[in-house]
This record gives structure tokens, C-alpha cells and sequence, in this order.
């Protein structure tokens, strides 16, 4: 029996999110169902929350709201998550966060054939 | 020479080394090629700024907004390298292995390079370089660490290049956090490039930025004698003098290092991206 594929791509690391965001393209046309992880590294003490949206795309450049939306962590080290299926070509997420705050993120998009 | 065509015909285009010692059709999966990053200690953020974004390699199918799917040159994906849509932005991807004798090594690949087609318009000077390094050091009571790196430097700002170049020098070590056990060095910055005496080449690119043509290189090695021998990309064949490369003294625990590593820059605030279909290295071991 042959295993399944699978591959997790860290598309962003160490970076902060104050205000809008969105992560960079990634293709995955091959993989059937994904999972958006966030886990915060670092959150600034007034962070009270907010939310990432998925987004999907045939061509990676023009981007539509997939339905799903997930909270981001509030707490250092802690972790959300989005399970995503029937996506097409491309992925990604995007967000903001409420007023000045902010919070430096690890994301990782597990995906499995 | 084998006859590998009556093995598999998709290793027929290739011109292999006695001994296949990876073969990566990248419809089969990613094959080993991870994202590279800096050496760090206690914390990401001691890693050289240049190493904490170097973006995760992925599969594609070679989807355009026009004409839907192209697919790689030999089935559905290929590897793919996509920088940030910010000028210098790098993409680079590496695989790790050991090698059991000096011999001789060859890479060869087919790939092609685009930039993101988000405007309407010809875009040939987008992509500002895209290359092939290798990382390696002696087995036994090694010497030296040796790095070759062969870029083909498309353009620089609003001139175009079309040249190869290798690189003779990396930038000083740093020690990285307090234990003094972990240091790091950037070698992918814009410094210390040289030309190989050998013509301009261009690359056939093709009209518009939906449009790929799969080139074929080849890069040949002497573990033994530390020689970059030459290269060889679609019709330009360089047989010179052996090419110059980075040598540093051996480090503690790097023996028999053999790693293969592409990248990819942009030369404009739009991401850049490097395909390959597929990577053949072989050897005399």
C-alpha cells in the first residue's frame, strides 16, 4: 500500500503582524486537504484577539474569501488553527489585528494528498 | 556509458556519471529539497537577518491566469521557488546529503525562471539571478570546507545581464548566541560575483510572463582535487580553466558534506520564481 503524500511548509516564521497581513502564496494544487497553524512566538501585552480569513486562488495573484475564518493565539506560544478541503490551486491567509496591536507569528500549512 | 534509455526513458535526456546517486522527478513529491535557513541559538531571532526568510519550496503545476495549466516538463510539478514580491528577495531550497568517496559528482537539471505574471506587459529584466550552489567538506581529517556557487544573473535594476558567474569569497563568520559553539556566514549576497569568461547567454524567455521553456544545466565536480571543473547550459558548454569557489577551513561537524542548493532573486518589488522539473546527480563512487 502506498502512503499518502504529505508536506508542511512554514510560510511565515518570525514575523510580526500588527494591522492587515496576508501570507504569501502557496500552491497545493496536488494536496486534498489542509490545516493552517498559527502559533504566536511573541504577543504585545494589549493583544486582545483577532481573526484570519482563507482565501483561495486559480492563479495566485487574484485571491477570493474561502468561507472558513479561525481566531489567532492570544498567548505566547499557544496555537490556532483552520482545517481547509476542496481549495483548488493556491492558499493563503489574511487578517488583521485590532488597533496597535500585535504579535509575531510561526505559521505552518500542513497539507496531505 | 549505460544505456539508461532502455532503463527509463525519462533518464534519456540526461548524460549521467557512472553511478545515479539521487534522480528527483518532482511529480513523485518534494524529494528532500527544504526550505534553507540560518543557523540560530535560544531564539530565532539570533540568526543573520539575511538567512530568517529564504521561503518554503513547493510543488507546482505551472498554473497561469490565461492559459490555466501548463505542468511541468516531464508530468504535472515541479519544484518551485517563489521569493517575496520585494527587490533582493531570495527563494532557495537545499538538499542534504554524504558522499562515501572524492570522486567526481555531476548535477544536472532541467528548469526554467518567470516572474509572477501580475502585469501585462514583457518583464524580462524581473528576475534579477537564479543558481545552483554546492556546500561540501573532505571526510577523514578534512581540510577545508568548499563551496562552488554558479548564478546566472539575469538583470540588475533596468540592465540587462545575461551572464554566469561564480563566487570566490563569502562574507566574515559570526558567532551566533553566547555558547560559542554555533557561528554563520552569509554567502548569497550581491558581493564578490565574478564573470566566467565565456559569452553572454540568453535564455529563450519567451514574450510574456506565462509562457516557460524548459533549459537544461549541468554542473560538473572533483570532490578529490576541490575543482569546480565547468557547466553546461542548453547550447554553451564552458570547458575552461577550473572555476574559482568559496574555501573556508574545515569546521567541526560538516565531514563528507555533499549539499545541492538552488535559488532565486528578484530584481523588482514582484516575486520571482525558479522551476525545476527534475534533478539528476550522479558520480564516480
Amino acid at each position: 500500500m502506498a502512503v499518502r503524500r504529505s508536506y508542511t511548509a512554514i510560510v511565515e516564521r518570525n514575523v510580526e503582524w500588527s494591522g492587515e497581513f496576508a501570507t504569501e502564496p502557496y500552491e497545493a494544487a496536488w494536496a486534498s486537504e489542509a490545516i493552517f497553524f498559527v502559533r504566536a512566538l511573541e504577543v504585545s501585552p494589549d493583544f486582545d484577539g483577532g481573526l484570519a480569513y482563507v482565501q483561495i486562488s486559480a492563479d495566485g495573484i487574484h485571491w477570493a474569501d474561502e468561507g472558513s475564518e479561525f481566531d489567532l493565539p492570544t498567548k505566547k506560544n499557544a496555537v490556532t488553527f483552520c482545517k481547509v478541503r476542496h481549495f483548488g490551486g493556491f492558499l493563503r491567509i489574511r487578517g488583521v489585528t485590532g488597533g496597535k496591536t500585535s504579535l509575531v507569528v510561526l505559521v505552518s500549512l500542513a497539507l496531505k494528498e | 556509458m549505460i544505456n539508461l534509455q532502455a532503463i527509463d526513458p525519462r533518464l534519456s535526456r540526461f548524460d549521467p556519471l557512472e553511478r545515479v546517486f539521487f534522480y528527483d522527478d518532482f511529480d513523485e513529491g518534494i524529494r528532500g529539497w527544504s526550505e534553507l535557513i540560518g543557523n540560530y541559538e535560544h531564539s530565532l531571532d539570533s540568526m543573520l537577518p539575511e538567512y530568517s526568510d529564504m521561503r518554503p519550496p513547493m510543488l507546482s503545476n505551472l498554473s497561469m491566469w490565461d492559459t490555466g495549466t501548463a505542468g511541468s516538463m516531464e508530468g504535472s510539478y515541479a519544484l518551485k521557488l517563489a521569493t517575496r514580491a520585494r527587490a533582493g528577495s531570495l527563494a532557495t531550497s537545499i538538499k542534504r546529503q554524504t558522499f562515501r568517496r572524492r570522486g567526481q559528482i555531476q548535477l544536472e537539471c532541467y528548469f526554467t525562471f518567470k516572474p509572477e505574471a501580475s502585469e501585462l506587459r514583457l518583464s524580462l529584466d524581473d528576475v534579477r539571478a537564479f543558481g545552483v550552489l554546492f556546500d561540501l567538506q573532505d571526510g577523514m581529517n578534512p581540510e577545508f570546507r568548499w563551496m562552488p556557487h554558479l548564478r546566472y544573473l539575469n538583470a540588475v535594476e533596468d540592465e540587462m545581464i545575461n551572464r554566469w558567474q561564480v563566487k570566490g569569497q563569502t562574507r566574515p563568520f559570526h558567532n551566533i548566541g553566547d555558547s560559542g559553539e554555533t557561528v554563520s556566514h552569509f554567502h548569497l549576497g550581491p558581493e564578490n560575483w565574478d564573470f566566467v569568461d565565456c559569452p553572454a547567454q540568453t535564455l529563450c524567455y519567451n514574450e510574456i510572463a506565462t509562457k516557460m521553456n524548459w533549459h537544461y544545466l549541468k554542473v560538473k565536480l572533483d570532490l578529490a582535487k576541490r575543482r569546480f571543473i565547468g557547466f553546461q547550459c542548453n547550447d554553451l558548454v564552458y570547458a575552461g580553466e577550473a572555476l574559482k569557489h568559496i574555501s573556508i577551513p574545515a569546521m567541526p561537524n560538516l565531514n563528507c558534506m555533499l549539499n545541492t542548493a538552488f535559488w532565486v532573486e528578484t530584481n523588482r518589488d514582484k516575486r520571482a520564481f525558479l522551476y525545476v522539473d527534475s534533478v539528476l546527480l550522479s558520480g564516480v563512487f
